[in-house]
């Protein structure tokens, strides 16, 4: 599908005969060419033709297109997590694909969600297609429970979603010595050099649309940080003592709280301000952890096992391990210069080899 | 030039030790021919709250009852932040609803004091609610829907200019507007979507408010002024499509509770002067 949600134009391939499954009929578009590079073959019969890769046969497991996850958290993107946790609340079961390419999905950006012909990307979307599905995560709330999640909500995508992206992107310290390197890792050559920068020119422009009339980014840094702790506080508040924020079992807005705290937890952020204010909040760091450790136990094994092997490296010696075969390099080493030296002091004349002739 | 922020927590320090002084001005747009309907929801909030604190604003002599306002046409940019409307009170300028309720606060006047913490969290994330689906829905429908920019929002907007700096600055708002909107990322949206999200987000408030007048605790508070700023524009601005009004007035609780706050804070036993009393329910 388009940005904007049309059906691209469809191509008209040719069909293997004993193909059973409906592929769609396409008829050809500029905006499909481009897609032809990527084929990719039909989930029923396996035939690989010329099927652009949002227009397939209907796809009978859920799949989501995410960023890789980092530091114990399944995924790096606030999005990406919020669509996962919701689907891990609801007992959906959804096939993952760190693709990390935002370039192969119809909006440009990352989670990409498919199923049936289906391909939506924003959460409220995926949440509601979801809930027709008879997933959802907030069949125990009442009506105005209903209303709080979805004023909640709200509140943390006024107040605090743009300090996450000031943090992220518009931090000089962060961006140079964290974001941008962690996304050119992510990201497949060439893209690792065009999406860090329009992250931050998008961030700053949702900065510059928030404050009009200032111009100095350190003021809006402040104002930004305030908003994000009152927020913060308010969220501690309400969740105070609970498990989660309506009682004994999670709920869609749990799941965007974990969404945002996660990577803001998380993350190793090198002036980590915010970061700190929210460690302080000590309810809901136990809660983040209380998710991660019940619904993402894998990815919180697979970080503590990269933490033990990381600690029993730096206790062993280095010079072992970098250069496991020092012994033989030394004397291979030695054995070619000795011959080449030995070879221009035989050709120079120093030394004479004298065969004694008959 | 000092910026903004910084000079609201200054003025916020000193302000707390003067008295609410007695000529204090409320500054919007022209309420008939200017003012668009998202300015106009911020204005009536903030003069609905001020009259909830029982702080008067300019009483005109003429009529002593009548609270008058102070309209300008450039009343944006008197603004210090660009935001409407803003508050002259003594040497303090304040503008939008946040920063006049912190203001008041520091002059010990305060609505939440009978609410508890969590009650107030519920409070804020209410008013966040209202103002960022209401608010981003009344500025998407001015400024992105062509038939209302171009019936409704332009020839108001330019009406107190002359040819052809009206179209200049329409122009440059509209710019202004649309960016502000891609990056919350409405601008994405068809105007179906934006309708649901309206129905959805008043249907929340409809749920929180149930059968009563007020919001919390049969006592008024920041957020009735929110919500009845925009739910009394929405119902009495004359659009070319007036599904938002539908959309509004199928929620009989909010309708009949703005109607109970403007009885309340805007009735004039005397003939009717102010402009606020200009449009009715009917």
């Amino acid at each position: 599908y388009t940005a904007k949600g049309q059906a691209i134009y469809d191509v008209r391939h040719l069909r293997a005969d004993d193909c059973t499954c409906q592929h769609p009929e396409i008829v050809a578009c500029i905006y499909c060419l481009f897609f032809f590079i990527f084929k990719s073959p039909c989930y029923n019969c396996g035939f690989k033709g010329f099927i652009p890769k949002f227009v397939m046969a209907s796809n009978p497991v859920m799949e989501l297109d995410i960023w890789k996850g980092e530091w114990g958290l399944p995924s790096i993107d606030v999005n990406c997590l919020e669509v996962m946790t919701y689907a891990k609340f609801s007992g959906t079961h959804l096939k993952t694909k760190s693709t990390n390419n935002p370039l192969r999905t119809p909006t440009g950006s990352l989670p990409v969600f498919q199923h049936e012909n289906e391909c939506l990307t924003k959460f409220g979307e995926i949440s509601a297609y979801l809930r027709k599905n008879n997933h959802t995560a907030d069949f125990e709330l009442s009506p105005k429970q209903c209303a709080e999640a979805f004023a909640y909500s709200h509140l943390i995508y006024e107040k605090l979603a743009p300090a996450l992206q000031f943090v992220w992107w518009i931090d000089s310290k962060n961006f140079v010595e964290f974001s941008r390197p962690l996304y050119a890792k992510l990201l497949p050559f060439p893209l690792n050099f065009y999406y860090p920068g329009q992250y931050e020119k998008h961030a700053k422009q949702l900065m510059v649309s928030l404050y009009p009339e200032e111009e100095d980014f350190s003021v809006i840094e402040t104002a930004v940080y305030r908003q994000a702790e009152e927020c913060l506080s308010l969220l501690a508040t309400k969740l105070g003592e609970k498990e989660y924020f309506f009682g004994q079992s999670p709920s869609s807005l749990d799941a965007i709280v974990f969404a945002h705290l996660a990577p803001l937890l998380k993350a190793p952020l090198p002036s980590a301000a915010l970061q700190n204010h929210l460690k302080a909040c000590t309810n809901l760091t136990r809660f983040v952890g209380r998710v991660l450790q019940r619904y993402f136990p894998k990815e919180l094994k697979e970080q503590e096992q990269k933490e033990r092997q990381q600690t029993a490296k730096q206790e062993a010696p280095c010079s072992d391990t970098d250069f496991p075969n020092k012994f033989r390099n030394i004397s291979i080493a030695a054995l070619v210069s000795f011959i080449a030296m030995i070879a221009y002091a035989t050709s120079i004349g120093i030394i004479q080899v004298i065969i004694s002739g008959a | 030039m000092p910026s903004v922020l910084l000079t609201d927590s200054i003025s916020f320090e000193l302000g707390a030790l003067e008295p609410w002084p007695s000529d204090v001005k409320l500054y919007q747009p022209y309420e008939v021919e200017q003012i668009l309907l998202q300015d106009q929801a911020n204005s009536l909030a903030v003069q609905v709250f001020l009259r909830m604190c029982g702080l008067d604003f300019q009483v005109s002599p003429t009529t002593p009852t009548c609270c008058k306002v102070e309209m300008r046409s450039n009343a944006e940019h008197m603004s210090p932040s660009g935001k409407l409307p803003f508050i002259k009170c003594g040497a303090f300028v304040v503008a939008d609803l946040d920063p006049v309720v912190s203001f008041v606060a520091n002059k010990g006047i305060n609505l939440t004091d009978h609410l508890d913490a969590a009650q107030k969290a519920d409070m804020r994330a209410y008013m966040s609610l209202a103002n960022n689906i209401l608010g981003n829905a009344e500025l998407y429908i001015s400024w992105c829907d062509e038939t209302v920019l171009n019936e409704v929002t332009g020839p108001r907007y330019g009406s107190v200019y002359s040819w052809p700096l009206n179209t200049l600055l329409t122009w440059r708002k509209q710019k202004q507007v649309t960016k502000k909107l891609t990056a919350l990322g409405w601008i994405t949206k068809t105007l179906d979507e934006v309708y649901e999200d309206v129905d959805h987000c008043c249907n929340a408030l409809s749920e929180r408010l149930g059968n009563h007048l007020y919001f919390f605790n049969d006592r008024c508070t920041e957020l009735d002024a929110v919500v009845f700023g925009h739910v009394f524009t929405l119902l009495t601005t004359p659009l070319p499509d007036n599904r938002l009004a539908s959309i509004v007035r199928s929620y009989p609780n909010l309708v009949e509770a703005c109607q109970f706050l403007e009885k309340t804070f805007f009735q004039k036993p005397t003939a009717k002067t102010s402009d606020d009393d200009s449009d009715h329910f009917d």
